[in-house]
């Protein structure tokens, strides 16, 4: 028989086994610690850093998939400095992720999205939205909608009683998705001026926008040519 | 007549490792509990005048030469860059024209490395004389005048004997400027033996150290290092002690130790100097810590793009397991501990110790979550210490010369001396052994001589693409773990990176990230894409293309790489911007603000302009430009369009006046 280890998580002290990790101490409180990469028995290697917690008082950060539980921890899951850690950790793996939510096997069930909504990290396009819920693409029925360069976030409330997209919560300046959206407009025939008129009401006020229109009206012309 | 083939020593001739006579019983087999000191106090099981006779003269013959004549050559690999091989043969060829007997050896480099190719010559009844930039055309003169009696060209003298021509004139080695504030501990031997005879090394007391913690038990040995005050040499500073036994008492067999010779920072080379000038302190050491924790297995990992290293690791190894000092039953004490070069891929990231056991395992260079450590959890999942080359080097002289005199050095937290290896811009570039505790300031201006003549000083990178850089207000701090530490730079290996004033910071902060972004190991985003983000940030800043923001933005992903990478690479890589942006701010936001390079080195933020006071309106640089933005004016006065031009500074090469100047 071992000797079972007491640790504190937010303050609330729990006793748990030996060698199990912070994430599973966590569980047995009924604290949500956000995961990304974590797969029990598959993929355990740490390596999104979305997890990560404080050890208190330490002012080090570490997975909590991965460290394992030792006497007397003290953790914090949710200080600002964890959120702000994690904020960032979901922006450098947005930097590098390929969006394109449109042909993502993944669309029905983004993690992602919903840790960037919680998060409050945008780049995400509002497509995604419409796809984790199921609905029709509004482009299909040639309606031009600006979910393809809308930041995500709002839970799609206009897009789900069958609005277009306005683009309020304003474009997405990567250029990556643009190419991606210009490539669904082209694909569905909507005409770029009544886009361009659309995106002009509410994104003429955030910053990039000039390089924004410059850019799909290249890439539709490219597109075009093809 | 010339004997002398360093490969062949002890092979041909009776060699001091050798049994003086068939009544010495020492073999692999059978060892002997008193080997080591027999050696040089031998024969001591038995008294027989011509054994004792024939150890003597093969030890005077080992410290004096072959007939009182010793040349050493400089043979580690900064010797050997510029030419050490060549004067070798030439050596070698010269003393068999002029009928001498000597010996010859290569010895490793002895941290004067802006003096290679260096020759000592010793000759009994002269000062031995070192000469530094030996030319291989100059070989014959300079052993010609040595052996008249005149020193007057050599670079510096060992001991002064007062007879020999212009001996006055030439400075003590104990007494220029790079050896004056020395404390040559664990250097000892660096310049003096020949590292690739176990003999020599032994006659230079080595082993001993073996011999005496055999002798006790490993518990003591422990207590030993652990009154000494030793901490880890590769960066962290951990106890040592401590490391042994937490790795003594953890649960599981066998136990390993690994020797990490993988050192990869740019500007560090005091490991590959150790391990190539003194390899067995090294193994010394090794053993000495497999006895403490009771390993019975090691490894010597060494970085493959330092191929000398590895080979004289390999021969020490080889050559001490012939003469019984590793094997079943070393020296008579019932431990037996054998030891394996392993040659790396040459990965950064190796020399954190989870991706270095990765690797040994035969798996991929990735570090692993720490806890457990590797003292509990290691090698095969077995206890396992990992020590850094000089650490161990370390150990071994601790255990030689006892610890009191180790511990007399240094400060109140950190014991003894460290090697530091200075490059750059830095007057005298090589590696010198301090106390720790010495300033910046000393190690730069007092041993190193300053920056190079005509250049300012700027700033000192410590601790290679991991550590900080320091500006000139910071050099008054000692040069210990935990300033360093405070000060926004670490220990690392100890290397310094001296930067003149004819370097951006920017470009600096850009090439350093450059070399964390290609060796990270891709296993956490922080570090992956992190060091990525910081790259492209600096580019666009170096580019003319940088906001404000940007400047938030390494300060955020930088931050954020320290707090949640997996391993020290990642947690360190953003060191070298973090600390260029505290100190160094206002050249950030020059280059931001002003888009201007004050060092005139981001080609984007420079503009070349021609002075036409100084002009001769030859037309050379336009007929030289390559994109013809160079053209006459009406008046007849060259002017350069800075729309067409590339800033390849082929003008500036070519003008024969200096009228192109950078503005």
């Amino acid at each position: 028989m071992y000797t079972m280890v007491r640790i504190s998580i937010d303050g609330i002290e729990v006793e748990v086994e030996p060698g199990s990790t912070i994430l599973e101490a966590a569980e047995k409180l009924n604290i949500k610690i956000p995961t990304l990469c974590y797969f029990p028995g598959l993929f355990i290697e740490a390596t999104c850093r979305v997890c990560i917690v404080e050890l208190s008082g330490t002012g080090r950060f570490v997975p909590s998939c991965t460290f394992p539980v030792s006497d007397k921890l003290s953790i914090e899951t949710d200080n600002a400095k964890v959120r702000e850690a994690r904020r960032i950790a979901l922006e450098t793996i947005l930097a590098t992720h390929k969006i394109a939510c449109h042909s993502c096997p993944r669309k029905g069930s983004c993690k992602l999205l919903e840790l960037c909504k919680e998060y409050r990290v945008e780049g995400i396009p509002i497509c995604a939205e419409c796809l984790l819920h199921g609905d029709d693409c509004l482009l299909a029925i040639g309606e031009a909608c600006l979910g393809p360069i809308t930041n995500a976030g709002c839970k799609g409330v206009c897009l789900r009683k069958g609005k277009i997209c306005e683009g309020c919560r304003g474009p997405i300046t990567s250029a990556d998705t643009i190419r991606e959206a210009a490539k669904l407009y082209t694909k569905y025939g909507i005409n770029l001026d009544i886009v361009l008129n659309k995106l002009s009401i509410y994104g003429s006020s955030y910053p990039g926008y000039d390089m924004i229109v410059k850019l799909l009206l290249n890439l539709f012309e490219e597109n075009e040519c093809k | 007549m010339i004997v002398l083939n360093l490969d062949e020593s002890g092979m041909t001739r009776w060699n001091l490792m050798d049994r003086c006579c068939s009544i010495c019983r020492h073999s692999k087999e059978t060892p002997c509990r008193k080997y080591i000191d027999c050696r040089i106090n031998g024969p001591l099981c038995h008294d027989e005048v011509d054994c004792r006779e024939k150890i003597k003269f093969r030890i005077s013959e080992v410290r004096s030469g072959r007939g009182g004549l010793k040349i050493s050559i400089g043979m580690g690999s900064c010797g050997l860059a510029v030419g050490a091989r060549d004067v070798y043969h030439l050596v070698l060829k010269e003393v068999e024209k002029r009928g001498l007997e000597a010996s010859v050896i290569p010895v490793g480099c002895m941290g004067l490395c802006y003096m290679e190719p260096l020759v000592e010559i010793h000759k009994d009844g002269m000062p031995s004389a070192i000469y530094g930039r030996m030319k291989p055309e100059s070989v014959g003169e300079i052993l010609d005048a040595y052996l008249g009696g005149d020193v007057s060209e050599a670079f510096a003298l060992r001991n002064r004997v007062g007879l020999a021509k212009g001996e006055s004139e030439v400075p003590l080695l104990d007494e220029i400027d790079f050896f004056k504030y020395q404390v040559r501990w664990v250097t000892r031997n660096c310049g003096i033996v020949n590292p690739e005879s176990v003999e020599d090394y032994i006659v230079y007391g080595g082993y001993r150290g073996l011999a005496r913690a055999l002798e006790s038990k490993p518990e003591d040995v422990i207590e030993i290092i652990k009154k000494s005050g030793l901490r880890g040499r590769g960066g962290a500073g951990f106890p040592t002690w401590l490391k042994w036994n937490i790795c003594r008492e953890a649960k599981g067999q066998p136990k390993y130790v690994v020797c990490n010779a993988d050192e990869g920072d740019p500007g560090a080379f005091m490991n590959r100097m150790l391990a190539e000038a003194d390899p067995h302190r090294v193994l010394e050491g090794l053993i000495i810590a497999a006895y403490a924790i009771g390993a019975s297995y090691g490894y010597i990992f060494v970085r493959a793009e330092k191929p000398l290293m590895a080979d004289r690791l390999e021969k020490a190894v080889k050559d001490a397991r012939y003469y019984g000092l590793l094997g079943h039953n070393i020296l008579d004490s019932g431990f037996d501990f054998d030891v394996e070069v392993v040659r790396s891929a040459g990965a950064f990231v190796c020399g954190e110790e989870t991706a270095m056991l990765a690797a040994i395992e035969g798996g991929r260079a990735m570090p692993r979550q720490r806890p457990p450590y590797p003292a509990t959890y290691g090698l095969f999942g077995k206890p396992t210490v990992i020590n850094n080359v000089e650490t161990l080097a370390h150990v071994a002289t601790i255990m030689m010369d006892g610890w009191e005199k180790f511990a007399s050095y240094g400060t109140n937290r950190s014991k003894g001396t460290k090697v530091f290896c200075i490059t750059g811009s830095a007057a005298r570039t090589g590696a010198i052994e301090v106390p720790i505790g010495i300033t910046a300031k000393d190690l730069i201006f007092k041993l190193a001589g300053g920056v190079r003549e005509g250049r300012k000083f700027k700033a000192v990178q410590i601790g290679g693409p991991s550590g900080g850089c320091l500006p000139e207000n910071m050099l008054d701090l000692p040069m210990d773990y935990e300033s360093l530490t405070s000060a926004g730079a670490i220990m690392g290996s100890g290397g310094l990176i001296v930067i003149d004033d004819g370097n951006c910071i920017v470009d600096i902060a850009r090439f350093f990230t450059s070399f964390t972004m290609a060796e990270s190991c891709g296993k956490c985003i922080p570090c992956r894409v992190g060091s990525k983000i910081l790259y492209d940030t600096l580019t666009r800043i170096i580019e003319g293309e940088g906001t404000e923001n940007d400047l938030k933005i390494l300060e955020e992903v930088g931050m954020f790489m320290k707090n949640a990478s997996l391993c020290a690479l990642g947690q360190t890589a953003p060191n070298p911007i973090l600390s260029t942006l505290r100190y160094f701010r206002d050249e950030y936001e020059i280059h931001i603000k002003a888009k201007r390079c004050p060092a005139k080195v981001c080609s984007r933020l420079v503009d070349y302009i021609i002075d036409e006071n100084i002009c001769v309106r030859c037309g050379l640089c336009s007929k030289q430009c390559p994109v013809q933005a160079i053209a006459k004016d009406d008046k007849g006065s060259y002017k350069i369009d800075s729309s067409k031009c590339i800033r390849c500074g082929q003008c500036m090469i070519i003008c024969s006046r200096s009228a192109i100047v950078k503005r």
